[in-house]
């Protein structure tokens, strides 16, 4: 029984599990995928579900990205993104993460499913997006860029919501473990890196 | 075709030093910013992290404004049969337009538009095809083409020119256009021929052309250099990107003040609004009432630039002069309609302004629906002289959601503002359009409009409705050429509906594998009253290709082919081959000539593009794009015209382009109605005019004048009445709103191959979509994530050919009060975005999804001076079907507003 199924099977929320399945779908490929090209690899323990009937332990394959502690879930506060880098301290490895008051998001951990962690890069060309962390409504927003104003959406995956950059911010996959998030992986090329794991 | 389902990638190629690096421009938007292509076999090994390991000459990771690759912009092509990486970006190295090698999404994802099996590209047309029992087959271009040229000529000889109808795009590259107008207007000399976006070959700003202003007599520099600009009916941001990012922002932040009007709060706007700019947010139609209420405002203050009217109005006299034939043959007398907008001066224009009760600033504010005092704010910021007497400089710029609105009265309404204000002409006093698509028309022929059947009121013929005549049953053979026709026209509904009732549900179809048999009924299809269609396209479109044609010839297009353009600053780049065109594919215009041979027309026996465009370059002389003299030059070095402009890379050159016979130097011209230039000797002597035009070099009167009879500007009237009555009886009843649509930056025009074949567009906005203000949805419990219908039993179609003959006879309510009109039903559905973005009591929708066009929902009328379509304006209903599944998933889509700043 393949991962992605197996999640299938043990969620009953339709609007937020499956939701998440389809989000763990993405990631699942994308690891994968990682694999063709990079030779290192490393076994981890990921967390799908902590703290719910759900929770499950499985070895998951994740090439060549480092487990990293970002925050942890006692110590965050909402709408006050928490700086860090990843996948490594090289160029352009900025990273946020923030907890979203409740606004569940794709990829999103912890019980609301509310805490994402993004690239602070805009994918334009490279514009710093520190500080400009918005929440409009049930909106929640990266942006605007101060070279060319394009924003970004945190609940869709940092989909762009009006601008120039042609792909969307690149995710931090998270883990959270007990009281701890881990980054453990990454959706979307960086800004100015031609692999994510070499800088 | 494309799905939603977008994977980001975390890794792609740098170009290695070995690469092959090409020169070319974005194929999209009218701003045409620069790109390089970077082209080196599959598995000569990729570029290194190392500056002297790459082809950009950077080290990896780069920094915020340095060459960067993002996965997108990779593509493996065939060159030369042999599978080769490409990687196209902006241009870091451009000094102009997109300097810094800035880009929007549209032609960052360019790569993507290669053809390329393994992706979403794979659909292209790679081979002829013929409909046989239903089914498009693939046949050889001698049969495909041996077929359409003999029912082509049958119905001219049996059905007269004019029932071969030629629709066609007007932008799609200068040695296509030229072919295709040669073909269509000298050789078939048809009347039903016009272009993608007007059922009439007609300007899309009569009151630029009537004034004498150029639509792009500025640079793009000029944007950025007034110190008020105002902008009608778009938001650059959105629509211009580049021009906005790179001249208009840093203006702002530099202290220019903006307006803008439009309904609608983006991105731009918003930004505008944040930097203190002023927003009229109006309500769809009534920029006229608006704008004649600033112009008023303006000269009850004693506000006006009186130097300017003095040196640069027609009096009365001049107004009724001319050289010749005089003014009384000229399309602006003709449209005048006898004294409807003609003036005998500003001071007379004055007159009627200050005494039209629509001008009134409350008036004008009510019937709009903004705030008065914003008409008075606007005002002083456009002309109020400054503390020390000095003029303030102001420019206006303008695009579709003003001129598709109101199009003759709102284009002559600018005029006149401009003008007063003392705008055109002068650096950092530009007026002039931002531009929709790039500007590759050449036309290779003249219109013959004494063929047109189709006459207003008065003597003058119109050029002919294609869509009414079409729709009347007198096209017997369609010839459709890189547009979709139906969608991109109003009422499409109606026209579809057409097409099926002629093409399809015509009894003689071709049900036969034998040449003469399918002749014969296409034929037989013809001389019974129905249509027979033929369509060159890049991909099989719906319907007009996957449905109604019959014959389907697949174009070669961007990068498969050399080919010359000019942008929105008339700014000529080569667009250069870089890989193999799709199978059998081929360019427009030898489509065309094989066509035009088979047709037994001379002169269509060119060799390659260079040899079209070369022939092209003498017709282009006078024009604001001419580049004879880049011919010339070129001749006179030994090599050809497309040789010579490829040496200009990126940065290209503006037409109309001079060649200095002393320095052999080609310089091009900066902005037109330059009538400063005459003071600076230098540029007039690099230019090679300092005795006058040399050699084969030509000036147009638009170069240091105005394109009127004199080289003054003719100030107009812009009288509400010729619109306030379709205005009235569209305007929302009961339960109606506006309707209003057009486009986004995601999807600007690009949509032709781009949003249904860009993964990550097609996540972004992966169905229709309409935006409601929260008042609206809230009384009709709408939610965003909905899907909705809009619905109208009030879409107007005119149904016939119309001859004019007493006065008014085009005027709405006229045709309306003599049973021309039609009232047809139309619906389309779409995804709710709820967003106070948008004005209260209009719906802002996707101009154009293929599969629902929100045309089908505009009123099938044209502008009854013009012949143009008002896209923008029609009246909807609005109902929620039920939840989509964008509501509840976070893949695709987004619900946040564009104006969060």
């Amino acid at each position: 029984m393949s991962i992605f199924s197996k999640l299938k099977d043990q969620t009953k929320d339709k609007d937020s599990a499956e939701e998440h399945g389809k989000c763990m779908l993405s990631r699942r490929n994308f690891l994968m995928y990682g694999s063709a090209s990079l030779a290192a690899a490393s076994t981890v323990t990921v967390t799908l579900f902590p703290g719910t009937a759900q929770a499950e332990q499985m070895k998951a394959r994740v090439v060549g990205y480092p487990r990293k502690l970002v925050a942890k879930l006692s110590e965050m506060k909402d709408h006050q993104p928490i700086a860090f880098n990843y996948p490594d301290d090289g160029p352009n490895s900025q990273a946020m993460i923030v907890k979203m008051a409740g606004v569940q998001a794709g990829g999103g951990v912890g019980a609301a499913r509310d805490i994402v962690a993004f690239n602070y890069l805009c994918t334009h060309q490279g514009g710093p997006l520190v500080g400009s962390y918005k929440a409009t409504g049930e909106h929640r927003t990266l942006g605007q860029c101060p070279l060319h104003l394009s924003t970004f959406d945190l609940r869709r995956h940092g989909i762009i919501v009006s601008g120039q950059a042609y792909q969307s911010l690149p995710q931090v996959l998270l883990e959270v473990d007990g009281d701890e998030v881990y980054a453990v992986g990454m959706m979307g090329l960086i800004f100015g890196r031609n692999s994510n794991m070499s800088s | 075709m494309s799905t939603d389902y977008y994977l980001p990638e975390d890794s792609a190629p740098l170009p290695p030093v070995h690469a092959e690096v090409m020169t070319t421009a974005c194929d999209y938007c009218v701003v045409a910013c620069g790109y390089k292509v970077y082209r080196w076999p599959v598995g000569s090994g990729d570029g290194g992290l190392q500056a002297s390991q790459n082809a950009f000459g950077v080290d990896f990771p780069s920094s915020a404004l340095q060459s960067w690759v993002a996965p997108a912009q990779h593509n493996i092509v065939m060159h030369k049969q042999m599978p080769h990486n490409v990687v196209i970006v902006p241009d870091k190295d451009t000094k102009y337009v997109n300097t810094n090698g800035d880009s929007s999404m549209r032609g960052g994802l360019i790569a993507q538009k290669c053809y390329n099996p393994k992706t979403p590209t794979r659909d292209r047309l790679t081979t002829p095809l013929m409909r046989i029992f239903g089914t498009l087959q693939p046949v050889s271009w001698e049969m495909a083409l041996d077929v359409a040229a003999q029912v082509g000529r049958h119905v001219i000889e049996n059905h007269g020119a004019n029932a071969y109808g030629v629709k066609t795009f007007s932008y799609q590259y200068i040695e296509n256009t030229y072919a295709v107008t040669k073909y269509a207007l000298r050789h078939v000399n048809t009347a039903n021929f016009t272009f993608h976006d007007t059922p009439s070959d007609v300007t899309s700003t009569p009151g630029f052309r009537d004034a004498g202003f150029d639509n792009f007599g500025p640079s793009y520099e000029d944007w950025g250099s007034a110190d008020t600009l105002m902008i009608c009916g778009t938001d650059p941001y959105e629509t211009k990107t580049i021009i906005f990012t790179q001249h208009i922002m840093p203006a702002i932040y530099r202290g220019m003040k903006v307006i803008m009007l439009n309904p609608r709060e983006t991105a731009g706007v918003a930004f505008v609004k944040k930097m203190g700019g002023l927003h009229i947010d109006l309500l769809p139609g009534t920029d006229n009432l608006v704008v004649g209420a600033i112009t008023r405002h303006i000269l009850e203050q004693g506000w006006e630039d009186t130097e300017w009217l003095k040196k640069w109005v027609n009096n009365k006299w001049e107004s009724n002069s001319g050289f010749g034939q005089g003014t009384r043959n000229t399309p602006w007398q003709w449209r005048s309609t006898w004294g409807k907008f003609q003036t005998k001066g500003w001071e007379d224009y004055k007159k009627w302004v200050s005494s039209q009760p629509e001008f009134e600033a409350e008036y004008a504010a009510g019937v709009a629906g903004i705030d008065v005092a914003k008409i008075y704010q606007a005002a002083e910021w456009m002309a109020k002289p400054k503390a020390d007497g000095g003029r303030v400089k102001t420019s206006i710029g303008i695009e579709k959601g003003f001129y598709w609105s109101n199009n003759t009265a709102n284009t002559n309404a600018i005029s006149s503002l401009a003008t007063i204000c003392g705008t055109g002409g002068r650096p950092g006093q530009v007026v002039g359009r931002f531009g929709g698509h790039q500007r590759g028309g050449q036309s290779g022929g003249s219109y013959p409009r004494n063929k047109s059947p189709e006459k207003v009121e008065g003597r003058r013929r119109r050029s002919l409705d294609t869509d009414r005549w079409t729709y009347s049953g007198h096209t017997r053979f369609a010839h459709v050429i890189g547009t979709t026709w139906i969608q991109s026209m109003c009422g499409s509904q109606g026209l579809q509906r057409k097409f099926t009732e002629l093409v399809s549900n015509n009894p003689n179809q071709i049900m036969s594998y034998d040449r003469q048999e399918i002749i014969d009924s296409l034929k037989a299809r013809a001389d019974s009253g129905g249509m027979v269609v033929i369509n060159q396209d890049i991909y099989l479109r719906d319907p007009i290709g996957a449905r109604f044609a019959d014959i389907v010839f697949p174009a070669a297009t961007w990068g498969e082919e050399d080919f010359m353009r000019a942008n929105g600053e008339r700014r000529l780049r080569l667009y250069q081959k870089f890989y193999d065109a799709p199978g059998n594919a081929k360019p427009d215009w030898w489509i065309i000539s094989q066509l035009a041979k088979q047709m037994g027309y001379d002169g269509f026996d060119w060799k390659n593009s260079n040899d079209v465009a070369e022939e092209a370059s003498r017709f282009s002389r006078g024009s604001r794009k001419a580049f004879h003299m880049i011919k010339i030059a070129a001749h006179a070095e030994g090599k050809t015209l497309h040789e010579k402009l490829r040496e200009f890379g990126t940065d290209g050159i503006q037409g109309p382009v001079f060649y200095n016979y002393e320095t052999k130097e080609l310089v091009g011209t900066k902005r037109l109605h330059d009538t400063e230039l005459e003071h600076d000797k230098a540029a007039i002597k690099r230019l090679g005019l300092d005795n006058g035009p040399q050699g084969a070099n030509i000036v147009s009167k638009k170069f240091s004048h105005f394109n009127s009879q004199t080289g003054k500007i003719n100030i107009q009237k812009h009288p509400w009445g010729l619109f306030s009555d379709f205005w009235e009886w569209l305007s929302p009843k009961d339960d109606e709103l506006w309707f209003n649509n057009g486009r986004i930056n995601e999807i600007w025009q690009s949509g032709f191959d781009d949003v249904e074949r860009r993964p990550y567009t097609r996540q972004r906005w992966p169905e229709n979509w309409v935006e409601i203000h929260p008042d609206d949805a809230a009384k009709r419990g709408i939610e965003s994530g909905d899907q909705v219908m809009m619905y109208s039993d009030r879409v107007v179609q005119v149904k016939d050919t119309v001859l004019g003959v007493d006065s008014g006879h085009f005027q709405f309510s006229e045709l309306m009060k003599r049973g021309h009109i039609d009232l047809q039903k139309a619906a389309v559905t779409a995804i709710a975005i709820v967003t106070p973005a948008v004005k209260k009591g209009v719906l802002y929708a996707n101009m154009i999804d293929m599969r629902q066009p929100s045309n089908a929902l505009g009123a099938r009328i044209v502008d009854n001076i013009s012949g143009n379509y008002n896209f923008k304006m029609g009246v909807s209903k609005i109902k929620k079907l039920g939840a989509s599944k964008y509501k509840s998933e976070f893949r695709s889509m987004s619900f946040a507003p564009r104006n969060i700043v």
